[in-house]
């Protein structure tokens, strides 16, 4: 028995709706065992949702309609991305063409800046601090995003997520290419700073001042706010995913659209999910974090990586 | 549809071309890694990296082309640049007992940046070149384009660093760049040559333990900020 494509398509997108929480909630875990703390259960991310989903929407005096459909645009844009990349099949779905890498990137850019509207929309000083500090940093790791970008366009000639993952697991000699291997690294480090792991941020933190993406959900509450934080888990499990699937291991994917094997694909992305955000967790848990001016040594050498990976790579082999 | 995704895809360079084309570029990395490492110690352990490196590459091209002296050569090389060169600028500088770390004239993003552009023209130069590199079984060019990037890299860390540690470390990791190209373009060359080469580092070595000790008398420090000014 086979699903319809679209039901596939439904199932990528909803298996990263339903799992971005025990993800986001197995990595807290660890995390705080790595600490020496008990730390959460795993599934508390879920009641936390479902407490919040029950609580009333409150909106600061002044603020427009941007404020209230931040949110929902945010969270609209994170779930975009599972159609364009692969989560559970190893061939494109029929909506898998509608953008690429770029596309990709685009449309969790344009969550980013929903979210910093509506922070700038609110006037609290913190939630603008954080946007603001979660912009410049965005822009300072794009270059790094772009060349990634183009590591990929140069080795597979086109730019859809599919086709790396498709050209990785074609060959050994392909996946070890060492363009192949220092734009793995270069993506690793972004999506490093993009998790909000290293280098400046302490993502569990509760100073405001040094809080980045948290901050800007501040004068955010009840589904709005739940809306936010279950968008951000999204967020984390997609970069994941296209880490794990497109960069580093494109591996026990579903071939076909076969039940069993599409079905079979869940726990194994799950499994990818979670160990990649181990290996997160025990970096951020073992490195000492920089100075905020210092970001730009750490934006610096995921360039130098990633532009190295282009290099080698117009000279011919790579 | 996984033929239709790999259509047009080019073919990927075999894995002993990838292998060292993947160390030579290990090479670059290294001089970035020196030019962002504010500990002199760190620095020249992280010269030690790169020689391992380079030695690593040259076992691998005696391996597979099955040349005696090359063995000899990475040998020569492990001991030395590994072993010896490093010892000897870890003692000199734990006899100096002064600053831990060098003084940066630029920030690091702005050097690394610098870096880039000039390992780009690196490349960009091997390209217009169009060399062929020592016989069937020889390094790959892009390993070329590495090495000339890690002597511009490292002749940069000479310039942007103000002490005389990173500035021995960077000459150093100059020789290693060229070493990295000598065994592309003249891989067979005669070990007797190759020899000559290594002693060349080794009174280097001893050039820059004399300057450093006589600096170091002089101005107490390491740092050469001091030497812009003439005595009358």
């Amino acid at each position: 028995m086979q699903f319809p494509p679209a039901a596939a398509q439904a199932l990528q997108v909803l298996a990263v709706l339903l799992l971005a929480p025990f993800v986001s909630g197995a990595i807290a875990h660890v995390e705080a065992r790595l600490q020496g703390r008990r730390g959460p259960r795993i599934l508390q991310p879920y009641y936390d949702l479902a407490k919040l989903f029950r609580k009333e929407t409150l909106a600061p005096e002044g603020a427009s309609w941007v404020f209230l459909a931040a949110p929902i645009v945010a969270f609209t844009s994170y779930l975009i991305v599972p159609l364009l990349i692969p989560v559970l099949t190893d061939f494109p779905l029929p909506l898998g063409y509608m953008g690429d890498i770029m596309g990709g990137g685009l449309i969790l850019a344009l969550g980013g800046f929903a979210v910093a509207l509506a922070a700038a929309d609110t006037g609290d000083p913190y939630a603008q601090l954080g946007s603001s500090r979660a912009m410049t940093f965005g822009a300072l790791i794009e270059p790094s995003v772009l060349f990634v970008v183009f590591t990929v366009a140069l080795i597979t000639t086109t730019d859809l997520p599919y086709a790396m993952a498709a050209v990785d697991r074609s060959s050994l000699a392909q996946a070890i290419r060492p363009a192949h291997l220092f734009a793995a690294v270069a993506f690793f480090l972004v999506v490093l700073s993009d998790t909000g792991r290293i280098p400046v941020e302490t993502h569990a933190s509760t100073l405001e001042l040094g809080m980045i993406e948290e901050a800007r959900a501040f004068e955010h509450s009840g589904p709005a706010l739940a809306l936010l934080k279950w968008g951000s888990a999204i967020k984390q499990l997609v970069l994941y995913v296209i880490l794990a699937d497109v960069f580093s291991a494109p591996w026990g994917l579903a071939g076909s659209r076969q039940v069993g094997s599409v079905l079979l694909a869940v726990p194994i992305l799950l499994a990818k999910a979670l160990g990649v955000g181990m290996v997160f967790a025990v970096i951020d848990n073992s490195f000492s974090k920089l100075r905020l001016y210092k970001i730009t040594e750490f934006m610096a050498s995921a360039f130098a990586l990633s532009a190295v990976a282009v290099l080698v790579l117009y000279l011919g082999g790579g | 549809m996984q033929s239709s995704l790999l259509a047009a895809v080019p073919a990927p360079p075999t894995s002993f071309d990838g292998a060292t084309e993947a160390l030579a570029v290990v090479v670059l990395l290294v001089v970035f890694a020196m030019l962002r490492e504010a500990l002199l110690r760190s620095q020249v352990r992280l010269y030690a990296v790169q020689s391992l490196a380079v030695s690593a590459l040259a076992g691998v091209l005696a391996a597979s082309q099955h040349a005696g002296e090359l063995y000899v050569l990475a040998g020569l090389s492990l001991v030395l640049k590994v072993v010896v060169v490093p010892t000897v600028v870890l003692r000199l500088l734990t006899e100096a007992e002064v600053d831990l770390a060098g003084s940066h004239r630029f920030g690091v993003a702005t050097m690394v940046l610098v870096g880039v552009a000039v390992s780009v023209f690196g490349f960009l130069a091997i390209s217009a070149v169009h060399i062929n590199p020592s016989g069937a079984a020889g390094l790959p060019v892009p390993a070329l384009g590495a090495a000339t990037a890690t002597v511009l890299v490292s002749f940069l860390l000479v310039m942007f660093r103000a002490d005389v540690v990173s500035q021995a470390v960077g000459f150093f990791s100059m020789e290693n760049g060229v070493s990295v190209a000598s065994l592309v373009i003249a891989a067979r060359l005669p070990l007797i040559l190759e020899i000559g080469f290594l002693f060349d580092l080794l009174v280097a070595v001893v050039a820059f333990g004399v300057l450093m000790r006589a600096h170091h008398r002089r101005a107490s420090s390491l740092s050469t900020e001091t030497l812009d000014q003439l005595r009358g």
